[in-house]
C-alpha cells in the first residue's frame, strides 16, 4: 500500500481553495463581536497591564478611607457564569461579578494571596521581565502552601484586571514546538523555522517578543503528538506541502494556543488539527476550537474557531482500512467522555462532529495516528494527508 | 501582512512596513538583507522576486534609511550610541548594509562624545577595509589577466611588472 502511495501526486485542491476564500474574506472575519451578556477582556501592553494595576489600588485605597473595609471586584469564573457563543464558537465569561472582601475570615488567605501576585506582576512589568507560574509559586511557599492556590490567584489577577495571563508577564514553561515555512523575529533575532533540524522551535511562552515577518506556507497541521510531528518533520513534510507543523504535546498551553491563533489571524491560513481518534483527541481538538472552560475569560486570543478537524475520524478506520489489531477496544472512561462531548452544545451544532462520535460510540473502538504505520511507516505522510487536504474529507 | 501572489498559485506573506517602525533601528536594515540573500531566491519565478524586491526597496526607503537619520541626527546620546554600537556589527558581517550611515559619518567622526567617536571610527574602518578588499580583487584581476598576456609574449616583462608592483603595494 505504502508502495502505490509513493507514486500518487496529491494537489491538495481542496485546502488551497479553503486557503484562498480565507485571503478574498481577509480582515472582515478578524473582529469578533461578542455577545453584551459577556465580559471583553484585552491582551494590553505592558504600560496599559501597570495603568490598571495603579487604578485599582487606588480605588482599593478610596474604599479603605471612605468604609475601612476595602474590597476587590472581579468577574466569576465559576462555571455558571461560562457562556457558550454560537455565533463566534467561543466559551465565553459572563457578566457575573464576585466580590472579595479583605475584612472576611474566610476570604483573607485567598485576596492575600491574590495582592501578593499582583505585587509580582507591578514587579515583573516595571522590569519588563517574564516569570513562570512555577517561579511564582517559589516567591512565597508559606502563603501559597501549595502551587494550585497560585496558579488560582494568577488567573484572578488576569480576570480582574480584565486582561491576557500573558499579558501580565507571567508564562507557562515552554511546551510546544513549530516547524515549517515560516520565518519570525524574536526581539532582535530572525528565526528561520526551517532551518533548526527535525527538532524545530521550541514555542516560547513570552510572545509579546515575538512576530511573524514572513511565510509561505498554505496551511497549519497540529498535531497531538510528538511521535507523529517527528515522523512529519523527518519526511520534511513542509517541503513538498508548503506548511507549518505545530505540536503541543497534547492538550495545547497558553503559549501555543495563542501562538496558533496569531499565526491563523495574521496570516489568514487554514488550520487543521491531526489528533488520536479517541475522545480525548476530539477534546484536545475542541480546546483549540473554542478555548477551555478554565480560561474561558480569554478564549477570543486563545481559541481559533476556524480549525478543522482532519482526523483520525472514526469513519477514517474503515475507510483506510485500518486492521482491527491496531484499534483498541474503548474503555468506560472513553465511552463516557464520548457521551460528554456529544452531549456539548458545540458538538450539537456541528453534525459531522456528531455523527463521528456517535459511530466511535457505536462501534466502541479508538485509535492512536500511529495506526497508520500499519500500512508503512511513510503512509501517513504520503497518503492519508495528503489525500484528506486534497478532497476536503474533514470535519 | 503584504501578500504576493506566486505563478504557481502560491502566496508569499511579508511583514506590513508600519509593524517595523517600532523595531530596533538596526533590525529593518537586517529583516532586508535577510530576505534578499535568503528567501529571495527560493521564491521561484522572476515576477515574484522583481516584486518582493521592490517591496524591499521601499522598506529601505521609507522605514530603515528614515529611522536610521532620526536616530543619528537626534540628540538622545544613549540612542545613538545604542545605534552605532548595531550599526558596527551590522558592517562587520555585510558593509552595504551599513551605508546609508557614510553621510553622517564625518560629524559622527568629531562629536564630542567617546563612545560615538569610537563606534564612529571602527565604522569608518570597517568601511575603508571593505573598500581596499574591492580594490585589491580589482588589481588581482588585472593582474592575473596581464600575467596571462605576458605568458602569451603579448605584453612586456616591465609591463607585467608594474601591474604586480601595484597589486603587491596594495596587498601591504
Amino acid at each position: 500500500m505504502s508502495k502505490k502511495a509513493k507514486t500518487l501526486n496529491w494537489d491538495l485542491k481542496e485546502t488551497k481553495n479553503l486557503f484562498k476564500e480565507y485571503l478574498e474574506r481577509g480582515s472582515e472575519k478578524k473582529e469578533i463581536k461578542l455577545p453584551e451578556d459577556t465580559i471583553k477582556i484585552d491582551d494590553l501592553r505592558r504600560k496599559e497591564t501597570l495603568n490598571r494595576i495603579y487604578k485599582l489600588v487606588d480605588n482599593v485605597i478610596k474604599k479603605i478611607y471612605a468604609t475601612g473595609r476595602p474590597t476587590i471586584e472581579l468577574p466569576s469564573r465559576s462555571s455558571t457564569n461560562i457562556i457558550w457563543d454560537e455565533e463566534n464558537d467561543l466559551l465565553l465569561l459572563g457578566k457575573q461579578i464576585m466580590e472579595k472582601q479583605f475584612h472576611s475570615l474566610t476570604s483573607v488567605a485567598d485576596i492575600t494571596r491574590l495582592m501578593r501576585v499582583l505585587e509580582i506582576i507591578d514587579e515583573l512589568l516595571v522590569k519588563d521581565i517574564h516569570a513562570t507560574k512555577r517561579e511564582i509559586y517559589y516567591t512565597d511557599v508559606k502563603l501559597f502552601a501549595d502551587q494550585k492556590n497560585s496558579d488560582k490567584s494568577i488567573e484572578d489577577a488576569a480576570t480582574m484586571l480584565y486582561t491576557t495571563r500573558n499579558a501580565t508577564h507571567i508564562v507557562a514553561a515552554p511546551k510546544g514546538t513549530c516547524v515549517g515555512r515560516l520565518r519570525i523575529r524574536d526581539r532582535n533575532d530572525i528565526i528561520d523555522l526551517e532551518g533548526l533540524g527535525s527538532g524545530g522551535w521550541t514555542i516560547s511562552p513570552m510572545l509579546d517578543n515575538i512576530e511573524i515577518i514572513e511565510s509561505d506556507a498554505e496551511f497549519i497541521l497540529v498535531i497531538e503528538k510528538d511521535a507523529a510531528m517527528m515522523r512529519l518533520a523527518e519526511a520534511r513534510f513542509w517541503r513538498k506541502y508548503p506548511c507549518i507543523l505545530l505540536t503541543a504535546q497534547g492538550v495545547g498551553n497558553v503559549a501555543v494556543r495563542m501562538f496558533l491563533k496569531r499565526l491563523s489571524k495574521e496570516l489568514n491560513l487554514p488550520v487543521f488539527s491531526l489528533v488520536d481518534s479517541d475522545p480525548y483527541g476530539h477534546y484536545i481538538h475542541s480546546v483549540y476550537l473554542r478555548g477551555s472552560k478554565r480560561l474561558s475569560y480569554e478564549s477570543p486570543f486563545l481559541a481559533t474557531p476556524n480549525i478543522k478537524l482532519l482526523g483520525v475520524l472514526t469513519r477514517d478506520l474503515d475507510a483506510y482500512k485500518i486492521p482491527n489489531e491496531v484499534r483498541i477496544p474503548m474503555n468506560k472512561t472513553d465511552i463516557k467522555r464520548t457521551k460528554d462531548l456529544l452531549n456539548e452544545d458545540f458538538v450539537k451544532k456541528n453534525k459531522k462532529w456528531e455523527s463521528d462520535l456517535a459511530l466511535a460510540l457505536k462501534l466502541k473502538v479508538k485509535a492512536e495516528i500511529q495506526a497508520f504505520s500499519s500500512h508503512g511507516f511513510e503512509f501517513l505522510t504520503d497518503h492519508y494527508i495528503p489525500e484528506k487536504l486534497s478532497t476536503g474529507d474533514w470535519i | 501582512m503584504r501578500i504576493f501572489h506566486k505563478k504557481d498559485g502560491g502566496i508569499i506573506q511579508l511583514i506590513g512596513k508600519d509593524k517595523m517602525l517600532e523595531w530596533p533601528v538596526e533590525l529593518p536594515l537586517v529583516f532586508i538583507e535577510y530576505i534578499r540573500e535568503k528567501q529571495l531566491p527560493t521564491y521561484g519565478d522572476n515576477k515574484i522576486q522583481k516584486e518582493v524586491s521592490d517591496y524591499l526597496d521601499e522598506i529601505l526607503k521609507d522605514v530603515a534609511i528614515p529611522r536610521l537619520i532620526s536616530v543619528l541626527e537626534g540628540k538622545n546620546l544613549d540612542e545613538i550610541i545604542l545605534a552605532l554600537e548595531r550599526i558596527e556589527e551590522l558592517s562587520k558581517k555585510n558593509v552595504d548594509m551599513a551605508k546609508p550611515i557614510q553621510p553622517y559619518l564625518n560629524n559622527l567622526l568629531n562629536n564630542p562624545n567617546k563612545d560615538i567617536k569610537k563606534f564612529a571610527q571602527n565604522i569608518s574602518e570597517n568601511f575603508q577595509k571593505a573598500e581596499r578588499k574591492k580594490e585589491l580583487a580589482k588589481k588581482r584581476k588585472i593582474m592575473r589577466e596581464k600575467e596571462n598576456l605576458f605568458l602569451e609574449g603579448k605584453i612586456s616583462g616591465e609591463e607585467y611588472v608594474k601591474t604586480r608592483k601595484e597589486y603587491l603595494t596594495l596587498k601591504e
